[in-house]
């Protein structure tokens, strides 16, 4: 695994920063990491890169404990409220990071004004950082994450500063290192961004996963499909009802909650075997976004039942 | 630890901090020149057999608003070394990287230190040569004092290091800044304790200046630049702003390792420390 955590927890006192938090990234894809302002994220990317030491729990990184000098090597961090140092020009600031990161002269001079060119800061390399706007220093950190070469990048909200076009070119971004094998710790509110370009995703409240899994899984589980039928019997409608129990009717349409993917190829079977006519079937997929409002809603509704709040 | 030591000393130069001390050291001088031009001919009109003993007292004045200067300079530019990092969000992108934490505190103190070290060497040849050029009379220029006033700024470097790393930025500056208002409190105190031939106000000093050797060291300096007579004169002429009794090699021994346990702390404080 690239990174695998085991209960990794953090606490503030006696608040909850992030609370026995398990999962397993591997190689090659992008994790959307998902919560509500506070729900946890940035605490738990800190651990992971270092800033914050875990109260329990274990992790590894690349294969090594955390704070091992080697992983760190390969591991790139874009970190959420972050501001460089004004006095120096992009150029400077990318060669500071370099020598942070231990590359050769002949790395830096390579990679430099490659990453420049690639994040649209070519022109601007020589002008002092305090100059750039928002957006503009938020591409410069993307830069400074993309230095090492990194096998992981851990992104803390890399596009709440840009404007769309700059999003765009943010998630073209992203999509273009996982085809060349590289891994992206997404962590983000925005949910559309997530769910365009993300293939697993955990969605975490209160400092607790609330629900990880793969985002086509995630987004498909429980959800409903339509069906456009003809010559429909009332055995088919009750074979229907024992695999979907509640099928309701809406228009010409029939709908019914499937629990799983894996339920539609029967579904099918059993019209197929009554002999009635399937002319359309249409999964009704439920957003991300109708997920995580249900989520987060469901947790705060749990814990108005018990009546306080959840302690790791 | 050199990349970090490079950039503080980058961060110096190009926040202009060192254009600014250089430029008010340089009318500080200015200043204080023209005053030792007009007293010298005044006190040396009377008085011609002690003018070499009266320079030296001219110099040892420059050298007290000397230290003032650099101490000044000193918590300056370090008190927010580390905590002004953590509020801006700087060092978030810094500590990722495989570096060791013990590596961006030993290099901004060292960092601050060659600068410190440069200027307070500086300051102290220019104020000799001035001294010399406006009274005729040259100065000794001996090592072991040069060296003391070099290394003088280490002192309330490593505490407001050490500051740094556990305090906000203006915290830490008003608690460096009282720690060395009580250390040269601590030493006038044990200079009148001399001059009254008090040994509470002696202990007291004494006291003080384990609690922040910065004073201790100044004396020292004071004590080792001048010739025995010049020393006794400015016992009586600079009063508690000279020196009764000159700190001892224990006191110097004592320093060092004040210089040095404070930075090995401020390590372990900044390696346990939550970002």
């Amino acid at each position: 695994m690239l990174l695998e955590t085991q209960r990794l927890t953090k606490m503030y006192g006696s608040a909850v920063g992030c609370a026995e938090v398990s999962l397993a990234l591997e190689p090659g894809q992008i994790f959307g990491f998902l919560g509500p302002n506070g729900a946890g994220k940035s605490t738990f990317i800190k651990m992971l890169v270092g800033l914050l030491k875990p109260t329990s729990g274990t992790a590894t990184v690349l294969g090594q404990p955390l704070g091992n000098s080697q992983a760190r090597r390969k591991v790139g961090f874009l970190p959420e409220n972050f501001r460089y140092q004004a006095w120096l020009s992009g150029q400077e600031l990318l060669s500071f990071h370099a020598d942070l990161s231990g590359l050769s002269r002949s790395e830096k001079s390579e990679r430099i004004p490659r990453l420049l060119e690639e994040v649209g800061l070519a022109d601007k390399a020589r002008a002092r950082v305090g100059s750039y706007s928002k957006g503009m220093q938020q591409r410069l950190g993307l830069a400074c994450a993309l230095l090492p070469d990194p096998d992981l990048i851990f992104l803390d909200e890399p596009s709440s500063a840009l404007d769309p076009l700059g999003r765009r070119e943010v998630r073209q971004l992203m999509l273009n290192l996982r085809d060349r094998g590289k891994t992206v710790f997404l962590n983000s509110h925005l949910l559309g961004e997530v769910e365009m370009i993300c293939d697993r995703v955990a969605i975490v409240n209160r400092g607790h996963i609330v629900r990880q899994g793969r985002m086509a899984d995630l987004l498909t589980r429980e959800t409903e499909i339509e069906l456009s039928l003809e010559k429909m019997s009332d055995e088919l409608l009750a074979d229907l009802t024992r695999l979907c129990p509640s099928p309701r009717r809406q228009g010409p349409h029939l709908i019914l909650s499937v629990p799983n993917r894996a339920m539609i190829p029967r579904v099918v079977q059993t019209i197929a075997a009554h002999g009635a006519e399937l002319y359309s079937l249409r999964p009704l997929h439920v957003s991300l976004e109708e997920l995580f409002v249900d989520l987060l809603e469901k947790g705060d509704r749990q814990d108005a039942g018990e009546g306080g709040e959840r302690k790791c | 630890m050199l990349t970090i030591l490079r950039l503080t000393i980058k961060e110096v130069v190009r926040r202009k901090i060192l254009h600014v001390t250089i430029l008010l050291s340089l009318l500080f001088l200015a200043l204080f020149g023209i005053g030792v031009r007009f007293a010298y001919t005044n006190l040396t009109r009377n008085l011609d057999p002690l003018r070499f003993l009266i320079v030296q007292q001219f110099f040892v004045l420059g050298l007290f608003f000397g230290s003032f200067l650099v101490s000044f300079l000193t918590v300056m530019t370090a008190v927010g070394a580390i905590s002004a990092e953590i509020e801006s969000g700087t060092i978030l992108a810094i500590l990722p990287h495989p570096i060791r934490r013990s590596d961006v505190i030993l290099g901004k103190f060292f960092g601050y230190a060659l600068l410190l070290a440069i200027f307070s060497l500086l300051y102290y040849t220019a104020l000799s040569a001035l001294v010399t050029v406006l009274t005729g009379l040259p100065l000794p220029y001996r090592l072991f004092p040069v060296l003391l006033f070099t290394l003088q700024p280490l002192i309330l470097l490593s505490v407001t290091i050490y500051g740094t790393t556990l305090l906000p930025t203006l915290a830490n500056g008003i608690a460096v800044f009282m720690l060395y208002a009580v250390g040269w409190l601590g030493g006038m105190i044990e200079q009148v304790g001399y001059l009254l031939k008090n040994g509470t106000l002696i202990h007291l000093g004494i006291l003080s200046s384990l609690i922040m050797p910065a004073d201790a060291l100044y004396r020292k300096i004071i004590a080792t630049v001048q010739s025995g007579a010049a020393r006794s004169l400015t016992g009586n002429f600079l009063g508690p702003f000279g020196v009764q009794a000159e700190p001892s090699v224990w006191m110097l021994l004592y320093t060092g390792l004040y210089i040095l346990c404070f930075v090995l702390a401020a390590v372990g404080r900044f390696n346990r420390r939550d970002i």
